[in-house]
């Protein structure tokens, strides 16, 4: 009792504050409490106060239709059934023809429950104009990359200015000591056979420092050669800044959404337009730092977004540059490794939901970070990589969801014992037990 | 002792310049050298990828068009296997036409248009995949699956409407399944498919079945009974997708 009369106490100022700023901030709401329950229940799938869409803006509808030359009340009587309307009121009827699709009746709503709606319809602030309030960041191409390659630049032309410096004060030495007399002028010694005379005299230091560097640059040579096709880190340029933390995380978009044929295929797909049109067909970006990339979807789907927005069918492709791309020797199916074998997304692609800057093939050890992974050794979409998760990767038979496991277990159970003893040794089933490493299931 | 240190001299060249190529690829939407190109891009055509230019020939055909396409109008999908006669509903062309404002309004060009009213006459069609005691648990986890990666950002997990993209306020107007409960089963088909009022055409991201799949899924926010039986394997509630329940508004 005590403890729950201390708490009572505790609660009542908050509530007391909330209950007052409720009615000093919306003091006006009250007459219209109700209008923003209706406009969401009734309106909003194709009205919205400062947006066209499905609908016109509903935002002072009333006053234009009033500047308009509608007759009095024709506004009520188009809500309950907008036929009547547009038979009794020409501007109405004018109306009629803003869009194709036709409106819905509401003979239920009474006339002040109409102006409910559109007293909180008018209340409601233009967000164009408030500015971006919890606008995104612009998403930005990372300048440290361009700016790498000038580093390389000019550490090449510092290291030539110092070997010409050393060159030249050596020169101007040799000069000195000729015209000091210190050494014997000798017409033919050029720089090299004093090299070669110096050599020889050092040819124990000289002849394993050689050893030395030849044999390192032999193993940096192969280890250049093995980064050669290492895609790891590969990030081209595309030709729309498109967020996947915007769609992913902050939305929640499933990844199945966009690329949907991920499920079905073995491209797991880069989303038609008309798929990005879902939604952007109301985020058109008005007055946020990403609407021209929205204009581009825009331009790809020909649509035209102006008045009750119009697909004018005058389509042109998004050209999408391909970022994580196989040799054309190696099949890869995406289905098989979602469906069947229940990977995650992020398990060879990363955590999209933060990531803002254009798609890249995440490198091996970023993957390794993320929970839930396998971990890997070998870089990102080589063959070691591949054949090392098929080798950790264990399979779960017998949980129902496909037979595909289960029968290749139950062939292997039945037709080699040796073999399968041997397997379960370990106590786990990896997709390599099950064929995973042989060549033909990649390669033919 | 001269012909060693030429051979040193000529390899750490071969090296340098070697290694110096392979740095210098500095176009960052290549994704740098490969050992046998011939052997990494083919002319058989596969989906997103460039075919303007195959072994040196330059194809302009092919330079700057997307490699994947949309099958042709009216391409019949095949799924194989065991076919009855539901099956095979789901490989012919829908019944349905989508009205000709469809064009314009939800971007169906190349569809096949009709005048009439088709969205109420889709309140006749009665859902192919009827639930059983026996297949209701397996269709409604499928259901939820597909719900969750197609509907679920914007109708919401409960179906009322609030999916995180309505929540973050980034779309609005998501109306809850609940307050539509006079729509048919072939009503919710017909949205799916060809889209309604601001949602899209769905029709190229779920095929036929699996709408049908997803019109059993989102009937349970309806009716939390729906797709139940009680012991005696009679469904607990009567189903909603009555042709006559419903007219359009």
């Amino acid at each position: 009792m005590k403890i729950s009369n201390i708490q009572k106490i505790k609660r009542m100022p908050s509530k007391f504050i909330f209950v007052f700023s409720l009615l000093v901030f919306l003091s006006p709401s009250i007459s219209f409490a109700d209008g923003g329950g209706n406009f969401k229940a009734k309106c909003s799938s194709c009205h919205q106060p400062h947006k066209n869409g499905t609908g016109p803006k509903l935002f002072q509808a009333r006053q234009k239709w009033s500047t308009g030359g509608a007759k009095e009340g024709s506004i009520y009587q188009w809500v309950n059934n907008w036929q009547t309307a547009a038979a009794n009121d020409p501007y109405a009827a004018g109306v009629s023809k803003w869009s194709a699709t036709a409106m819905n009746a509401f003979p239920e709503l009474s006339k002040v429950q109409i102006d409910e709606i559109l007293d909180w319809v008018d209340a409601q602030p233009d967000p164009a104009t408030a500015g971006p309030a919890n606008g995104a960041p612009v998403v930005d191409v990372d300048p440290a990359s361009s700016e790498e390659g000038g580093n390389t630049w000019l550490w090449i032309i510092l290291s030539t200015m110092f070997i010409i410096i050393i060159l030249s004060v050596g020169g101007v030495r040799r000069q000195l000591k000729i015209s000091t007399g210190e050494s014997t002028p000798n017409d033919n010694l050029t720089y090299t056979e004093e090299f070669k005379a110096w050599a020889w005299k050092y040819r124990l230091p000289v002849g394993l420092g050689t050893l030395v560097i030849f044999l390192s640059l032999i193993v940096t040579l192969f280890q250049g050669l093995g980064r050669i096709n290492v895609v790891e880190n590969y990030q081209p340029s595309q030709p729309i800044a498109f967020p996947h933390d915007k769609h992913a995380g902050v939305n929640g978009i499933d990844c199945k959404y966009c690329h949907n044929s991920v499920t079905k295929s073995k491209s797991a797909g880069i989303p038609t337009v008309n798929v990005c049109m879902n939604c952007h067909k109301q985020i058109n970006g008005e007055g946020k730092p990403y609407a021209a990339e929205v204009k581009k979807i825009y331009s790809a789907a020909g649509y035209d977004p102006t008045g009750s927005g119009k697909y004018t069918g005058n389509t042109k492709p998004i050209l999408w540059n391909k970022v994580h791309v196989l040799p054309d020797h190696v099949y890869f199916n995406h289905s098989q490794h979602v469906v069947v074998g229940g990977i995650d997304c992020k398990q060879c692609h990363g955590d999209m939901t933060k990531m803002s800057e254009a798609v890249k093939v995440q490198p091996v050890e970023e993957l390794n970070k993320i929970e839930g992974n396998i971990k890997l050794s070998k870089p990102t979409l080589t063959m070691g990589w591949c054949i090392e998760c098929h080798g950790a990767k264990e399979v779960s038979l017998g949980d129902g969801k496909n037979g595909y496991y289960d029968e290749i277990h139950r062939r292997l159970r039945d037709n080699d014992k040796s073999l399968y003893k041997k397997y379960l040794k370990d106590g786990k089933v990896t997709v390599s037990e099950l064929g995973g490493w042989e060549c033909a299931k990649c390669h033919y | 002792m001269r012909r060693p240190l030429v051979f040193v001299i000529h390899i750490t060249a071969v090296t340098i310049i070697l290694l110096g190529l392979g740095s210098c690829v500095s176009n960052p939407d290549s994704s740098g050298l490969e050992y046998m190109p011939d052997m990494y891009r083919t002319p058989s055509i596969e989906p997103y990828v460039d075919y303007g230019e195959i072994r040196g020939r330059e194809n302009m055909k092919y330079k700057m068009a997307l490699s994947a396409l949309t099958p042709p109008s009216h391409t019949v999908p095949y799924y194989g296997g065991k076919k009855d006669s539901v099956d095979i509903s789901f490989m012919l062309p829908y019944i349905r036409k989508a009205n000709i404002s469809f064009r314009e309004t939800h971007g169906l060009y190349g569809f096949d248009f009709s005048l009439a009213d088709e969205y109420a006459l889709a309140a006749k069609d009665i859902n192919p995949l009827v639930l059983t005691n026996k297949n209701s648990s397996e269709m409604l986890m499928k259901g939820k699956e597909l719900y969750t990666a197609m509907c679920q950002h914007c109708h919401g997990e409960k179906g009322d409407g609030n999916g995180p993209m309505v929540l973050s306020g980034a779309y609005v107007g998501v109306p809850a399944y609940a307050d539509r409960s006079s729509l048919s089963d072939g009503q919710i088909f017909y949205s799916i498919y060809y889209g309604k009022g601001m949602m899209g055409a769905h029709n190229s991201l779920v095929s036929k079945k699996e709408i049908w799949t997803l019109v059993h899924y989102v009937r349970q926010f309806q009716n939390p009974d729906y797709g139940k039986f009680d012991e005696s394997g009679n469904p607990k509630t009567k189903a909603i997708s009555d042709s006559s329940a419903t007219k359009t508004k």
